[in-house]
């Protein structure tokens, strides 16, 4: 078998005696959409960490681009072109919006000359994309959760990740910024230039229930539950797969036709 | 050229209240030795000299990378004690044992650094409180080459004037000073740590996250702090002429955070005010010994109590009025922005319309 651009073989974590993600196996292919979803507390959340190396996992792999991340520092992960969202926002708060993003612009290798103009510049860029450039001076701490969240976006992907990791891009978002949020992730997804911010096809993994908006570039859904992963497979199979309805709704609820 | 240059000191530090305001307090102190030479007032002055730096460096560490260290006494120390040896046994001249001696405060700083960056918040402040004691037994044991209780004496002295002494501190430390600063602001446009310190201080994780390698830079900072922090240890013994244990006294390693925190943590210029306000009032108060330490904690006590960021994020706050629109730092006597031209009041022209 071919390397998969990402690929998870059999990661646990347990919290004690809770095992949240229990020998998960999945891979991505380069240029796919994946959506993970999971009833509460399936796991959904502490996998993403796992990918992001903000927990450590008990035991599994993690591959990316057929080199072995486990156990690899944050920042290194970073570096390697994996980024990722929190699902409760982690701004730094007392600092604009522009310094927030200035920060992951870093990431990418210091040239010689006016760098701060330069990070400004390409911060500046990754703003406007999720659009919140005219509060690019206020201090983060100003800001509503909806743009918050979006700045969250800003700074992932100013560190120009090849896989994007995002968890819950849409909660606490009402419907007009949904939205506004789907269109842009829809133009990251068919990629391009932005200013000086560029991807190719970005590799998506998006924690989220509200697909409606992202249907159209979803390719596969994982569904996780109780840390297992319970089916997986295209949008239309999974919303008429029996384990997944039983997962969400209980067994012996009689379902309508559907 | 100089018109350039002109330009560049209006905007940056004239435009500023409270930039103009440090430079012209650092110019007055430029004349002092011209108004007078009495020789205990530049003596005071000259130990303020050494302080700032010192009380700067380890506002380096606490205010902006968030660790609290009470061990920053065991780093003068040694730098104190490596200036001393250097002078005493192979006859070096001062300019050549305080770089020495800063460097291995540096590198101690380093290996005592390493382990104890494993831990967090108050776990690796308890852990600092350590490092002077430690010092204080190695040099109790090693009697014949750190002179143990009576210490080391009979260092060369820094100049052979006090005068000359007076400005070469001086000298040292606005330079100090001015390279922990820019290493420290996050708008700096030669290094890019202060940005890092800024988000590291904020949400660590986040951070992390976000591609910065922070103990790579919690360890710089560390180094940069143990750096300064051996200038000026390395000054004193020259000017003091004398390097004893009492530096290892744990007062010594927490007059520099109450100087910053009187000042204003995370905030370089906090920590050089607050040793040339305290130092010098408790010089003053040698004239009631017997009351000495008690009114000075008052004072430090009172300070915090209304200013609880330090008095210079408090006379900041008071000079100083940012543009609601372009964030840009204008002087509070001003009703428009100086770039963008918004009102910078708006709450009391407000006011004064509806009176009208």
């Amino acid at each position: 078998m071919a390397d998969a651009f990402f690929e998870v073989q059999g990661l646990t974590k347990r919290f004690g005696g809770l095992v949240a993600v229990d020998n998960v196996s999945f891979r991505i292919d380069q240029g796919e959409v994946v959506a993970l979803i999971g009833p509460n507390g399936s796991g959904k959340t502490t996998l993403l960490r796992l990918i992001m190396g903000v927990l450590k996992p008990d035991s599994g792999r993690i591959i990316f681009k057929g080199k072995d991340i486990t156990r690899h520092r944050s920042c290194d992960i970073v570096k390697r072109g994996i980024a990722g969202t929190f699902q409760v926002v982690k701004p730094f708060r007392n600092l604009p919006c522009i310094m927030n993003v200035m920060v992951a612009c870093m990431v990418t290798k210091a040239k010689r000359g006016e760098w701060t103009k330069r990070l400004a510049v390409k911060a500046r860029d990754a703003l406007e994309f999720v659009g919140i450039a005219d509060l690019s001076l206020e201090r983060a701490a100003v800001l509503s959760h909806g743009d918050l969240k979006r700045l969250e976006i800003a700074r992932a992907i100013s560190t120009e990740p090849e896989l994007l990791l995002l968890d819950e891009p849409f909660g606490g978002l009402n419907p007009a910024e949904t939205d506004l949020l789907g269109k842009s992730m829809r133009r990251l997804h068919k990629g391009g230039r932005f200013g000086r911010l560029h991807s190719e096809e970005m590799v998506m993994l998006i924690v989220e229930h509200k697909l409606m908006d992202l249907m159209k570039i979803v390719d596969r859904v994982l569904v996780l539950n109780f840390g297992q992963i319970i089916a997986q497979g295209t949008p239309e199979e999974i919303a008429s797969d029996n384990k997944v309805i039983e997962a969400y709704l209980g067994k012996g609820v009689i379902l309508g036709a559907s | 050229m100089i018109r350039g240059l002109y330009k560049a000191f209006q905007g940056n530090i004239m435009a500023i209240p409270g930039r103009a305001m440090a430079f012209f307090c650092l110019l007055l102190l430029c004349f002092v030795p011209l108004v007078t030479q009495e020789p205990y007032i530049l003596l005071v002055l000259i130990f303020v000299n050494v302080f700032a730096i010192y009380a700067a460096s380890w506002d380096v560490l606490a205010g902006f990378t968030g660790q609290f260290n009470m061990g920053q006494g065991a780093l003068f120390a040694i730098a104190a004690y490596t200036a001393a040896i250097l002078s005493r046994d192979l006859g070096w001249v001062p300019w050549a044992t305080i770089p020495c001696g800063a460097l291995v405060a540096m590198l101690a700083g380093f290996i005592i650094a390493i382990p104890s960056m494993r831990l967090r918040g108050t776990y690796f402040t308890l852990v600092s409180l350590t490092f002077p004691l430690i010092l204080a037994g190695i040099v109790l044991v090693f009697v014949d080459f750190t002179g143990g209780e009576k210490g080391i004496s009979g260092v060369s002295a820094l100049c052979q004037s006090r005068v000359a002494a007076y400005y070469t501190t001086f000298i040292v430390m606005v330079a100090s000073v001015l390279a922990m600063w820019k290493f420290t602001d996050a708008r700096s446009s030669l290094i890019r740590t202060g940005l890092a310190f800024r988000a590291i201080q904020e949400d660590e994780i986040s951070a992390r996250c976000s591609g910065i390698d922070t103990t790579r830079y919690k360890l710089a900072a560390f180094g940069v702090s143990a750096f300064f922090a051996g200038i000026s240890g390395g000054l004193y013994v020259h000017v003091m002429r004398v390097a004893g244990p009492m530096m290892l006294d744990l007062l010594w390693s927490f007059s520099p955070i109450i100087w910053t925190i009187f000042g204003g943590m995370g905030t370089i210029g906090g920590a050089v005010t607050g040793v040339f306000v305290l130092y010098p009032v408790m010089e003053l108060l040698r004239v009631i010994p017997e009351l000495r330490m008690f009114v000075y904690a008052c004072l430090v006590v009172l300070i915090i109590l209304f200013m609880p960021e330090g008095i210079v994020p408090w006379a900041r706050d008071k000079i100083e009025k940012q543009c609601p629109r372009c964030k840009l730092i204008n002087a509070m006597s001003r009703q428009e922005c100086r770039a963008c031209g918004a009102h910078l009041h708006t709450e009391r022209k407000k006011l004064e319309t509806v009176k009208d």
